[in-house]
């Protein structure tokens, strides 16, 4: 590739986004080192106030309470809400609650909402 | 390549004969220009220490993994950076590509009511289609107008969020997340490719390595390729020595809308479930990994191995923290912040080469 590319003073003349640029090399180098200092005060920062937040959507039953738990960590079961004429019927990590988590498998790997699942009562 | 081997040991010879100021200098150089890998390697062994299981064979096969499912779409905004230009669009069009492939794979269809489950290589078509005729759009507009490319790809990312939208209203379905695809295409991109230990390696990473293979000649073995990168590096240089610079800047972002069908291909079967927002900020990822790779927004510089290279340092990145449970919504502001310091990494080493 480097054979492709034209001479030097033809480059210059074209730049891409870089072609109104006017700054020194020594600039830019305390550019480059505050931004990199900052990236890793912010991953200081995230790694420091870690954990993860799962909340449960009881979807119209009783309140339940969320948990903070880490990577890989299992949900701890919650007291199963309840709801006026409906059954209960698990949780699940999606809204149209499709797919069903298993609190004894499922690890947890980010924040996430579950989603509660009502069967009416007959 | 050989080429570039020839020249290391004269650059240690250069080294040596330099006075101490200007070695001093030239190790500066070095360092500043490898910034973001000494600062990713750093992360890594940070990381490892804080939590080993993150270098165990498991979690190596899924950054792999994730590499290959982000590798196509990160190798069509790199054509576009070649061109010294950008595409904002990609995440969207990943998007609608999914949502269609996984459209045309529902075992209910509640978008297209009664429609069976069409074979694996319509949805491939249709993605490749939908992708091309964006990318038609963006390059049309590029090449003819000369839009500056954020304000076309922005344009083309409103327009297909729109379509997006209408789509995931049409049938029964009233902007529900689509999920319930067909077991012959979850399998074709899920399933097992062969196994590294207990871990799977699922059938995409094969897609990805041809993909890859594929653009890799393109970019480097064809009239195309060397076109493109002319019309990167001086557009007007390129058309005074006859390159056709309208077509050459269509067809990278026909191919780079391409890319981006099959990402979205493979992202519905991968993830199992589509709504609107599926590829949201994909682009910024793609972005990102290129810049850490070396495609410079000089135009007209940057290489395959560089995409790669830059994706899969992304991912050691983010997998790695998100190990550490970091907050995901810091994630966005570390990659807004990797973005602006890979790029003044990039200006710098055109700076210094002037």
């Amino acid at each position: 590739m480097e054979e492709q590319k034209p001479s030097r003073e033809v480059q210059s003349s074209f730049r891409g986004l870089y072609r109104n640029v006017k700054i020194s090399v020594k600039t830019l180098d305390k550019i480059i080192l505050g931004g990199i200092a900052a990236i890793v005060v912010l991953v200081l920062f995230g790694v420091a106030n870690n954990g993860y937040t799962v909340t449960f959507d009881s979807n119209g039953g009783t309140d339940v309470p969320s948990q903070e738990l880490m990577y890989g960590d299992l949900v701890a079961e919650p007291e199963p809400p309840s709801r006026e004429g409906y059954e209960f019927a698990g949780w699940y990590s999606d809204e149209n609650c499709i797919y069903p988590w298993d609190m004894e498998t499922n690890q947890v790997s980010r924040s996430m909402t579950l989603y509660a699942a009502w069967v009416p009562e007959e | 390549m050989t080429k570039l081997k020839a020249n290391k040991p004269s650059k240690i010879e250069e080294l040596k004969a330099m006075t101490p100021k200007d070695r001093k200098r030239a190790i500066g150089d070095l360092l500043m220009n490898n910034a973001m890998f000494i600062i990713i390697a750093i992360a890594v062994v940070g990381i490892y220490i804080a939590e080993p299981t993150f270098l165990s064979l498991p979690s190596v096969v899924n950054i792999i993994n994730l590499t290959a499912a982000k590798l196509p779409i990160a190798l069509g905004v790199g054509g576009c950076i070649i061109l010294a230009g950008t595409d904002i669009s990609a995440g969207r069009v990943v998007g609608l590509s999914a949502c269609i492939a996984a459209g045309l794979q529902l075992t209910t269809n509640k978008l297209f009511p009664g429609l069976q489950v069409m074979p694996v290589p319509v949805a491939i078509l249709a993605v490749l289609v939908v992708g091309a005729c964006v990318g038609f759009v963006n390059g049309f507009f590029m090449a003819k107008f000369k839009l500056h490319p954020f304000i076309v790809t922005l344009s083309t990312q409103l327009i297909v969020y729109g379509i997006i939208l209408i789509f995931m209203q049409l049938g029964t379905n009233s902007g529900q997340t689509l999920s319930g695809m067909s077991e012959s295409y979850r399998n074709f991109v899920t399933g097992e490719l062969f196994k590294v230990g207990n871990t799977t390696v699922p059938r995409y990473v094969l897609y990805s390595a041809i993909i890859a293979v594929v653009v890799w000649v393109i970019w480097n073995k064809t009239t195309f390729g060397k076109n493109m990168y002319a019309v990167g590096s001086n557009e007007d240089a390129a058309n005074v020595s006859g390159v056709n610079v309208t077509k050459t800047i269509i067809m990278v972002f026909i191919m780079a809308g391409m890319l981006y069908g099959l990402t979205g291909f493979m992202d519905a079967a991968r993830i199992a479930s589509v709504n609107a927002n599926t590829g949201l900020n994909y682009e910024s990822d793609a972005i990102a990994a290129c810049v850490i790779g070396g495609i410079s927004f000089v135009g007209g510089i940057g290489k395959v191995s560089g995409a790669i290279i830059g994706v899969l340092l992304l991912q050691v990145i983010f997998v790695g923290l998100n190990y550490l449970s970091v907050d995901p919504n810091l994630l966005y502001i570390v990659k807004g912040m990797i973005i602006l310091v890979a790029c003044s990494i990039d200006m710098r080493k055109y700076l210094v080469r002037k």
